[in-house]
């Protein structure tokens, strides 16, 4: 049996509904993880490419707080507690301000939740003590979830700024509404963001083009800025406008850390008890030599790619592996992956899946954002393969869905081989079958006078 | 191929670019050695062709002597001599643009320090690119921290997120922005065969009311005359065939409610809108019929215009009105154009057009920056 009760103060809620609205723009639904000394709202999206997490502190963001589990669910992982609940819902009972000069304010709020295997209906309930003696009470439902974080391993960043968010937000304004994507990156003083927008676009409605925005502001207009130099870095805009936005309101200044692109992305920052983190998955140019970053020639790079001439080099030995660099990969790409979305459930059995099952049109034009959670899989794995050498462990972002209290912060080194032998397995599987990696599909390569 | 200006008075260009865009998306934009055109021609409603005089500021001085330069160039100048290059094979550069987007993009003009507008190519995408700077005031490094203490760690690291390398004294910040409009280069064939409509000498103009409030009765109008249709779709019982197929053409003229638009030489403009429920009209009077200018017409061909036999009609006479039927709807887009706080010479042709004269302040009598509205009838 789980309990859970919690009593919010008028400014908690505000701050609550903040965070929920934030929530929604990621998720339709908020995951509910109560833990002994925090609780924590999370979303995930729906491509799975950003991760937003809210850890309220037990001490500071509660008035009371207590959690209680009696050990007699056999798997649930000990002592956590985890449920769904739409957003939607939640947001019709936080509604944000309280106008305390109204005589019927909410002077409290109290939420219990109890699960009990022997009770048939188990719901959230949240009471709103207000003036005059009014108590507004609601019953939620919940659904049970797995619940997972992406771990991000802070200490490996490599590079780091630190700015407010309304200095953030300026730079946001100046981009058009259809904007969809931001590259980032620092040159001589400068650091410059750039939206664009990769959707496919018919030649002919040239008009129809996005504009493309660039704002170059002074590295001295940020808190810190320790980036290295013309690398780029490229995420959502959606996401990083979410996170920015509600850090406004939170008045909190927002650090990012990251390491290269195609790697997690981290904003952080922490508010009144709470610590707030979005791990955002990262698209760009692994070598970041030259600054290609305009959306018509990722157009048109695309658009090549279509093409069945690619011309293959015989410069290595495996050449099914060749043609999929070329075709997949030409010179300056975008990166191009299939989108591996893994469940969290068995990292193995959702790689053996995406590799055996038919993916719904992976064709260079779907590409899209690498979900945060194929482990340790960049470009590297195309290039002649060592076997034998062990995987540098890098700040892969990985599932911990162990629900063990303690594997967020222990596990991290512990999950890594786990990783690098998954992604070992990458390279191994498709090499059994087909000797074609994973990504390719039969009738792709046909295309290219291979296998006719 | 070369086009290349400073952007003076961005926000006077964003307001065009605005009232612009209300009619048609797509703009064709033409740029001249001494004055750049924008055309607006959708394909249905109104069409706009305006124009914008590249202003030469010392052309100005030198026939006038006296005038000191601020007030020599007209407040609301865009384009300026000095800092415009034009480069072309023809006498112009031709190229279509989504008017919206660089509406979108003048945004970031505002408060700008400098502005320049130039034509240029990426990836053999012709562009047209806006680059701007701005510098702001900022006081020290965004406020959240500004202890003296802080300037001096410049060692932080990522171990030491609270130190800071930023310089935290209030400084002149400076951004740099460019916002890349994709443009259509078009031929001067393309071109040729679009022209600026011809129209019969008028029978009245008048110079409009205030927009402001002639756009707020047109919208009230508009706006009466749709949700009369909408009430009588709810009440109509189809009895018989004839009553449906009436019914139904009441419903398909008033969905798109027409106004009534008429005036007079002698000052009066009205406003009136006729459903089978209601009539309405608004009146105004004391409004000033501006006379012709001399120096394009003679006293004899004056005497002869359409507008003289109505200005012999009497101030009440019905004869002397001339009128126009016009989509509510459109009509509202066109007066977005008041947002420029122009001058509006409205000239009517009875039953057949209604063309209008803007003229953006700074440049009345300069007859230079213009926008012209052409506005078809619909018959009864």
């Amino acid at each position: 049996m789980t309990t859970i009760s919690l009593s919010l103060a008028p400014p908690a809620l505000v701050r609550l509904h903040d965070v929920l609205i934030c929530l929604s723009k990621f998720s339709d639904t908020v995951a509910i993880e109560a833990e002994h000394d925090l609780l924590r709202l999370s979303a995930l999206n729906s491509t799975k490419t950003a991760f937003a997490s809210f850890a309220c502190k037990r001490e500071v963001f509660f008035e009371a707080y207590s959690f209680e589990v009696r050990r007699s669910i056999a798997g649930n992982g000990g002592d956590r507690f985890y449920c769904q609940i739409l957003i939607k819902a939640l947001l019709s009972i936080f509604r944000g301000r309280v106008d305390r000069n109204k005589d019927t304010a909410v002077e409290r709020c109290d939420m219990e939740l109890h699960e009990d295997p022997q009770q048939t209906e188990c719901r959230l309930t949240v009471k709103m003590i207000c003036g005059l003696g009014v108590i507004k009470s609601y019953k939620l439902t919940y659904e049970p979830a797995s619940i997972q974080h992406a771990v991000f391993d802070r200490s490996r960043a490599t590079n780091q700024w630190t700015a407010d968010p309304r200095f953030l937000k300026q730079v946001i304004e100046h981009f058009s509404l259809s904007a969809e994507q931001l590259d980032m990156y620092s040159d001589s003083g400068k650091a410059v963001f750039t939206s664009f927008t990769t959707k496919i676009m018919d030649g002919k409605e040239v008009l129809k083009y996005p504009v493309h925005t660039s704002v170059a502001t002074d590295k001295r207009d940020f808190e810190e800025f320790l980036v290295e130099d013309n690398m780029h870095i490229a995420i959502n805009l959606k996401d990083f406008k979410a996170a920015v936005a509600h850090a406004e309101t939170a008045n909190a200044t927002i650090t990012a850390r990251y390491t290269r692109p195609c790697k997690p992305l981290q904003l952080a920052y922490e508010f009144e008890g709470v610590a707030a983190e979005f791990t955002i998955m990262t698209r760009g140019e692994l070598d970041g030599e030259t600054a290609p970053t305009s959306s018509r020639a990722a157009i048109r790079e695309l658009s090549q790619r279509q093409t069945p001439a690619a011309p293959i080099s015989g410069r290595r030995h495996e050449t099914s592996r060749e043609a999929t660099q070329n075709t997949q990969m030409p010179p300056p790409p975008p990166r191009t992956r299939s989108i591996k979305p893994l469940n969290g459930t068995s990292t193995q059995e959702h790689l053996s899946r995406s590799t055996a099952s038919e993916r719904p049109s992976a064709s260079a034009l779907s590409m899209e954002y690498d979900s945060l959670f194929v482990p340790a899989d960049d470009d590297r794995q195309w290039d002649e393969m060592n076997e034998e050498e062990e995987e540098e462990p890098q700040d892969i972002l990985g599932w911990d869905a162990s629900g063990r209290p303690d594997a967020f912060e222990a596990t991290l080194r512990d999950e890594e081989p786990d990783f690098s032998r998954a992604g070992t397995k990458t390279n191994q599987e498709p090499k059994d079958e087909m000797g074609i990696p994973p990504t390719q599909r039969i009738s792709q390569v046909r295309g290219f006078g291979l296998f006719d | 191929m070369r086009f290349r200006t400073q952007l003076k008075n961005t926000r006077t260009f964003s307001k065009l670019t605005a009232s612009l865009s209300s009619l048609g998306k797509v703009c064709w934009m033409r740029l001249e050695y001494d004055v750049v055109r924008f055309t607006v021609i959708p394909e249905q409603g109104t069409q706009v062709w305006a124009q914008i005089p590249v202003v030469r500021v010392k052309l100005v001085l030198d026939l006038i002597p006296q005038v000191n330069l601020t007030d020599s160039s007209p407040k609301d100048t865009i384009f300026e001599e000095s800092s415009y290059q034009l480069e072309s094979n023809s006498d112009a550069i031709n190229i279509e643009i989504n008017i919206s987007l660089l509406n979108r993009a003048l945004r970031s003009t505002f408060g700008a320090s400098s502005s320049q507008l130039r034509l240029t190519k990426k990836d053999k995408m012709p562009l047209l690119a806006l680059t701007v700077l701005t510098t702001e005031w900022t006081e020290g490094n965004m406020a959240l921290a500004t202890d003296e203490s802080g300037e001096q760690s410049h060692a932080a690291g990522p171990s030491a997120p609270n130190e800071v390398v930023g310089d935290r004294r209030a400084r002149e910040r400076e951004t740099w922005i460019t916002q890349e409009v994709p443009i259509k280069i078009l031929h001067e064939d393309v071109v040729e065969s679009l022209h600026e409509p011809h129209c019969p000498d008028p029978d009245v103009y008048i110079i409009l009311p205030n927009l402001m409030q002639l756009k707020s009765i047109s919208d009230r109008f508009t706006k009466l005359a749709s949700t009369d249709s909408k009430g009588r779709q709810s009440g109509i019982v189809v009895a018989d065939p004839a009553a449906s197929t009436t019914g139904a053409t009441a419903l398909t003229t008033n969905a798109a409610p027409k106004l009534e638009l008429s005036a007079n030489m002698h000052g009066k403009l009205r406003l009136a809108i006729a459903t089978d429920d209601l009539r309405i009209a608004s009146v105004w009077s004391g409004l000033v019929n501006p006379p012709l200018d001399p120096a394009h017409i003679t006293q004899d061909q004056a005497s002869q215009l359409p507008s003289e036999r109505m200005r012999e009609a009497g101030d009440d006479d019905e004869a002397g009105w001339a009128k126009v039927r016009i989509d509510g709807k459109d009509w509202g887009r066109v007066l977005s154009v008041g947002r420029l706080s122009p001058k509006v010479v409205a000239c009517f042709i009875n039953d057949t057009a209604l063309v209008l004269y803007v003229y953006l302040p700074g440049s009345w009598n300069g007859e230079e920056s213009c926008l012209t509205y052409y506005i078809n009838s619909f018959t009864t």
